[in-house]
């Protein structure tokens, strides 16, 4: 690994949280392994991969999908106090891809770490789901936009656009191509040799005037009952989700982001959020957290 | 001063990346990093329980091109002891003398770099980036291994550290 020229404590710092997501990685693929259990690892160190060596990418726990099948068998295993720790746990992979589990697995490629073979996406699958990942926070997140970035810019040479859009539907093949547009617009991506370069850079107004909104605020959000004890904050994340997040709103409907109204969207997504809120809010009630 | 000791390297519960000229160690009981440099680092290395004190001079001698006299040695272990980075912690050889004035000593007399550890401090952006969000103070032991800054405190900005 090369290493630049002035090494900062920032970067120090990133090496090692790499080095940790590291050994969580390994000890998580071999423990589940050892159970029959074949993961696929997403996102974090996965798309570290795609950055350059002098570009720190913090991340933490590891996000591994197991299949449908496999799934409680997993969770109990991490529950288990097994050497297995760290892990964001996945059912296959949920709201993030529609393309089956299987054809993800078979897709799949496996690159080395420490002598032990790693399973990930392949390019075009994780772009994909790096993308709806990122919409799916409402895009608040400006920092992870470089994952979107990265990937794209440093696709592999055999890299397959119709592989990455064209085998989900037109709708999530819209969210991709939009998702690729706003790295263009805010960092500046080359979309040179892309297909749908031009549909990429027609983004809609509304949508960016809800991603520069969303950055000047910084205010990420941030579950309610975690706020109950700090009423500042809690007021806060509260005035956050009212309205919702048009971009989130849009993904939890899997919606259009072409339609001229974002309101049906927000409705609905409100009302798909209001019961588990209040569930997870009184929970934490009864539980009295010290 | 006992240079018949044989200190011996932690090495479980440690995290250890090895970068041109220093060693980056996370410490995952603690929650603390650490940057070793080259000398601190060779001494470290040279700590396995076998070797003495005299030793490991020696032994940073001939690695290090330069004169290490045993003081050199004991300046490191001081801070690896410090530092919770031996298996057993080390009574410090340098009663009654600031650690500054050992450093002066020591540094005015070798040509190889003093050994020092220093510490360093988590950006925030790797805090919020590493999941170290946390609901209330036990959630966050539910985040072991992450090396978020605290296992028992859940800040009002909702991450888990102090």
């Amino acid at each position: 690994m090369s290493h630049p020229q002035e090494i900062t404590d920032e970067y120090r710092f990133y090496l090692l949280r790499k080095r940790l997501a590291e050994n969580l990685i390994l000890g998580a693929f071999r423990g589940f392994r050892r159970e029959g259990i074949e993961p696929i690892l997403i996102k974090g160190w996965a798309a570290d991969r795609n950055y350059p060596a002098s570009r720190p990418r913090f991340f933490g726990d590891i996000d591994l999908a197991v299949s449908a099948a496999d799934f409680d068998a997993a969770r109990k295993l991490i529950s288990s106090g097994s050497t297995i720790g760290g892990v964001d746990l996945h059912r296959e992979l949920e709201h993030l891809d529609t393309l089956g589990w299987e054809s993800l697995i078979s897709n799949s490629q496996v690159v080395k770490l420490e002598g032990e073979d790693i399973r990930i996406l392949c390019a075009e699958d994780h772009l994909r789901v790096m993308c709806v990942h990122w919409l799916t926070d409402g895009g608040e997140r400006r920092e992870r936009l470089w994952d979107i970035f990265y990937a794209v810019q440093n696709r592999p040479a055999e890299f397959d656009w119709s592989k990455c859009v064209d085998v989900v539907s037109e709708t999530r093949r819209q969210w991709i191509i939009t998702s690729i547009g706003i790295a263009h617009k805010y960092l500046d991506l080359d979309l040179s040799g892309i297909p749908f370069a031009e549909e990429a850079r027609d983004l809609p107004v509304w949508l960016t005037r809800c991603l520069e909104r969303e950055w000047a605020r910084n205010l990420e959000i941030r579950p309610l009952h975690s706020q109950l004890k700090y009423p500042l904050g809690l007021l806060r994340q509260v005035r956050k989700r009212i309205p919702p997040n048009p971009i989130q709103a849009t993904i939890n409907c899997e919606g259009d982001f072409r339609k001229r109204t974002r309101v049906g969207y927000q409705i609905r997504d409100m009302f798909k959020r209001i019961l588990p809120g209040i569930k997870r809010i009184s929970n934490t009630i009864v539980e009295k957290p010290s | 001063m006992n240079n018949s000791q044989r200190p011996i390297a932690r090495k479980s519960g440690l995290v250890v990346q090895e970068v041109p000229d220093e060693v980056l160690v996370y410490d995952l009981e603690s929650n603390k990093a650490h940057c070793l440099n080259q000398s601190a680092a060779m001494i470290w290395k040279s700590c396995d329980g076998n070797n003495s004190v005299s030793e490991i001079a020696k032994l940073v001698e001939s690695q290090a091109g330069g004169k290490v006299t045993e003081d050199f040695v004991w300046l490191a272990i001081d801070q690896l002891s410090e530092n919770n980075l031996l298996e057993k912690p080390v009574a410090s050889s340098f009663e009654g003398t600031s650690r500054r004035e050992v450093i002066k000593k020591i540094g005015l007399a070798s040509v190889v770099a003093v050994p020092v550890i220093a510490s360093l401090v988590a950006p925030q952006s790797a805090l919020a980036a590493a999941s170290c969000t946390c609901v209330n103070p036990p959630s966050c032991s539910n985040t072991p291994n992450l090396g978020c800054p605290s296992t028992t405190r859940c800040n009002s900005s909702g991450l888990c550290a102090p």
